[in-house]
C-alpha cells in the first residue's frame, strides 16, 4: 500500500472512510435475495421456463414487461436466449415456453 | 434504519404490512436489514419493490439479477449531483463480479490497430497520467421506456434510469498513445469483468476511433470524490460524456483498436436508433434503417413537485428542476403554467459544465384552481423537446416535453 498515490489515498479515505489498509483488499459484495419468482401455472411450459429462463436471469424480465406484449416479442426473446447468448434450449421445448410466457405475461392472458 | 430509509419511506405508496418482506443486503451496507416496500410507477404493470443493495440505499428494482436499479425521482430534488449511494445500476449479464481488488485489476490494451500491444494495472493508470475532471449525466438508453405510448417491451423505466456525477479519470487518448495506433485503426472496443452466463452475448462496446481519441472520453476511476461503487463500474468505467450509459462500460478490463466496425450483439442490432433526424418512426412502423444509438438529446424535470401536488393558493412556491443536453449545454429553459400556450424564461442554476444537470427555477404564485405545468430546454445549438412524444420500437431517446399537474386551494 505504501505505492498507492498520495491522491488516491485522500479521496477514497475521505468520502468512504476506509483504512488506507482497506485499499488493498478486494471490494466485495453480497447481492439481495432474488425478487419475485415465474408466476406458477398449470402450463406445461412453466417447469420448463423455471429451468431454462431463471437459470440466467430473474423473473422479473418477464413480470415486468407490458401486458400488451404480444406472442412475436415472447418468440424473438426465446429465440434470441438460444442463438445469441447460447442458452442451452431444446429446440421441442421452445414453444412451450413461449406459450407460457405469453399466456403468463404477455397479451394472450386470461381476462 | 437511518434517516434517509425513514424519509424515502415516508414518501412510497404504502403497500400495508402484507408487502413488506424482509430482505438480506449487501455486506457493504451500513444496515443490517431493509424492508422491501413498493412504489407504483405512473405505467400499467408499474408496480415495483425498493430494495437496498450492496453500497445502495433503497433503489427501484427493475430486476434482481442481474442488477437493474433506478433512482426514486425524489433524489434528484437533493441536488444537482447524484449521490453515489443512489445512482442507478443497469447490468445486461448475470455474471456480475463480486469481488475485485482494485490494485490489481489490470486493462488489456491490444487488438489489430495497435503496433505496441501492453497492460496496465490501476496503478500505472493513477500515477502515470495527468488526470482530467468532468461532471457528467449518465443515462441509460431506455430511461423512461415506460411512459412510451403505444407501450414496446424492454427494461420498463420511469425517469431514473439517470444521474449526474464528477467522474475523475484518464483521457483515454492518452492511454492509447501508448498503443502506437496504426493508420488501418477505425474502433475501439470496451469490455468489462461481468461476464455471459452461456457465454455467449459478453457485453462489448465500439466508439469511432475518432471519438475515443477526443480527449473527453475517459477511463474513470473516481466518482463524486470516492470509489466508483462496486455495481456503477469498480474499481474503473469508461465514461462517454454526452453520450447514452450503454458506452459507459464497467469493471473495464479490455481495450482492442480494431480496423473495422465491430459488430457485436450489443452494437448490431442492440442499441440501435431509427437513422433520421428525429431518431423516430411512426408507431408501430419499422425503421428503413438504423444507427448506433449516439448523444442524449435534450431533457428537463421539475423536479421539487410531483405531479399531482397540492399547492396552498395566493402562497408562492419557487419550483426547481434540471435540464440537460447531449454536451452542447443549456442556453435557456422556459416554463408554462398553462399547458404550454404562453411561456416565460426559467432562472438557470449553477454551470458546472456543459455535461451537467443544470439547475433552474421559476417562482410560481397561483390563484385557485388546477396548473399544468410544462418545462422547456433549449442547447447551445438551437436543439429543443418536442411537445407530443416522439417514438421508436426500442424505447430509446424519451425527451418530450414533460407535464405536472398540481392544484391549488
Amino acid at each position: 500500500m505504501n505505492s498507492k498515490p498520495a491522491i488516491a489515498i485522500a479521496f477514497s479515505a475521505l468520502v468512504l472512510g476506509l483504512g488506507v489498509g482497506a485499499l488493498a483488499d478486494a471490494k466485495t459484495i453480497t447481492l439481495p435475495i432474488e425478487g419475485p419468482p415465474l408466476k406458477a401455472s398449470p402450463l406445461p411450459g412453466y417447469a420448463k421456463a423455471q429451468a431454462n429462463c431463471v437459470a440466467c436471469h430473474s423473473a422479473e424480465y418477464m413480470l415486468y414487461q407490458p401486458p400488451t406484449a404480444p406472442r412475436t416479442y415472447w418468440e424473438a426473446m426465446v429465440t434470441r436466449m438460444k442463438v445469441v447468448f447460447k442458452a442451452p434450449i431444446d429446440d421441442a421445448d421452445m414453444p412451450v415456453i413461449v406459450d407460457y410466457l405469453v399466456k403468463t405475461y404477455g397479451n394472450e392472458q386470461p381476462k | 434504519m437511518t434517516d434517509t430509509t425513514n424519509r424515502l419511506r415516508r414518501r412510497l405508496i404504502a403497500g400495508g404490512a402484507g408487502a413488506l418482506a424482509t430482505v438480506g443486503i449487501g455486506a457493504l451496507s451500513k444496515t443490517a436489514l431493509a424492508q422491501a416496500t413498493t412504489v407504483d410507477l405512473p405505467f400499467v404493470n408499474g408496480k415495483r419493490n425498493l430494495v437496498a443493495f450492496p453500497e445502495k440505499r433503497p433503489m427501484i428494482v427493475l430486476t434482481t439479477r442481474p442488477p437493474q436499479l433506478e433512482t426514486p425521482f425524489d433524489v434528484f430534488n437533493e441536488g444537482v449531483i447524484t449521490p453515489n449511494d443512489a445512482f442507478f445500476v443497469r447490468y445486461h449479464n448475470a455474471g456480475v463480479p463480486l469481488s475485485i481488488d482494485g490494485d490489481k485489476h489490470v486493462i488489456k490494451v491490444g487488438g489489430n490497430g495497435v503496433g505496441k500491444p501492453f497492460e496496465l494495472t490501476m496503478s500505472d493508470l493513477r500515477t502515470q497520467f495527468k488526470p482530467i475532471e468532468h461532471v457528467a449525466v449518465n443515462q441509460c438508453s431506455g430511461n423512461s421506456r415506460g411512459l412510451f405510448s403505444p407501450r414496446v417491451t424492454g427494461g420498463q423505466s420511469y425517469n431514473g434510469a439517470m444521474g449526474n456525477a464528477r467522474w475523475v479519470g484518464v483521457p483515454l487518448k492518452d492511454v492509447l498513445a501508448r498503443a502506437e495506433l496504426k493508420n488501418s485503426a477505425k474502433q475501439v472496443t470496451f469490455n468489462g469483468l461481468d461476464t455471459a452466463v452461456f457465454g455467449g452475448g459478453d457485453f462489448v462496446k465500439s466508439l469511432d476511433v475518432n471519438h475515443a481519441l477526443d480527449g473527453e472520453v475517459m477511463l474513470a476511476f473516481q466518482m463524486n470524490g470516492a470509489d466508483i461503487p462496486m455495481l456503477n463500474g469498480y474499481p474503473v468505467k469508461l465514461v462517454v460524456p454526452g453520450y447514452y450509459g450503454t458506452y459507459w462500460v464497467k469493471h473495464l478490463s479490455e481495450i482492442e483498436v480494431v480496423d473495422q466496425t465491430f459488430e457485436g450483439f450489443w452494437m448490431k442490432p442492440a442499441y440501435r436508433v431509427p437513422d433520421n433526424d428525429c431518431a423516430c418512426i411512426e408507431p408501430g412502423t419499422t425503421p428503413a434503417a438504423t444507427r448506433p444509438i449516439g448523444r442524449f438529446n435534450v431533457r428537463s424535470f421539475i423536479t421539487s413537485v410531483q405531479d399531482g401536488a397540492q399547492l396552498r393558493a395566493g402562497q408562492q412556491t419557487v419550483v426547481r428542476g434540471i435540464a440537460f443536453d447531449g454536451g452542447q449545454g443549456i442556453r435557456e429553459t422556459a416554463y408554462s403554467t398553462d399547458g404550454g400556450q404562453s411561456w416565460r424564461t426559467a432562472k438557470l442554476g449553477n454551470d458546472l459544465g456543459r455535461y451537467s444537470f443544470r439547475e433552474f427555477t421559476f417562482a410560481f404564485t397561483p390563484d385557485k384552481g388546477t396548473y399544468d405545468l410544462r418545462v422547456r430546454a433549449w442547447n447551445r445549438s438551437g436543439q429543443s423537446q418536442p411537445m407530443d412524444a416522439l417514438w421508436q420500437p426500442a424505447g430509446y431517446m424519451r425527451n418530450v416535453v414533460e407535464r405536472v399537474s398540481v392544484t391549488a386551494g
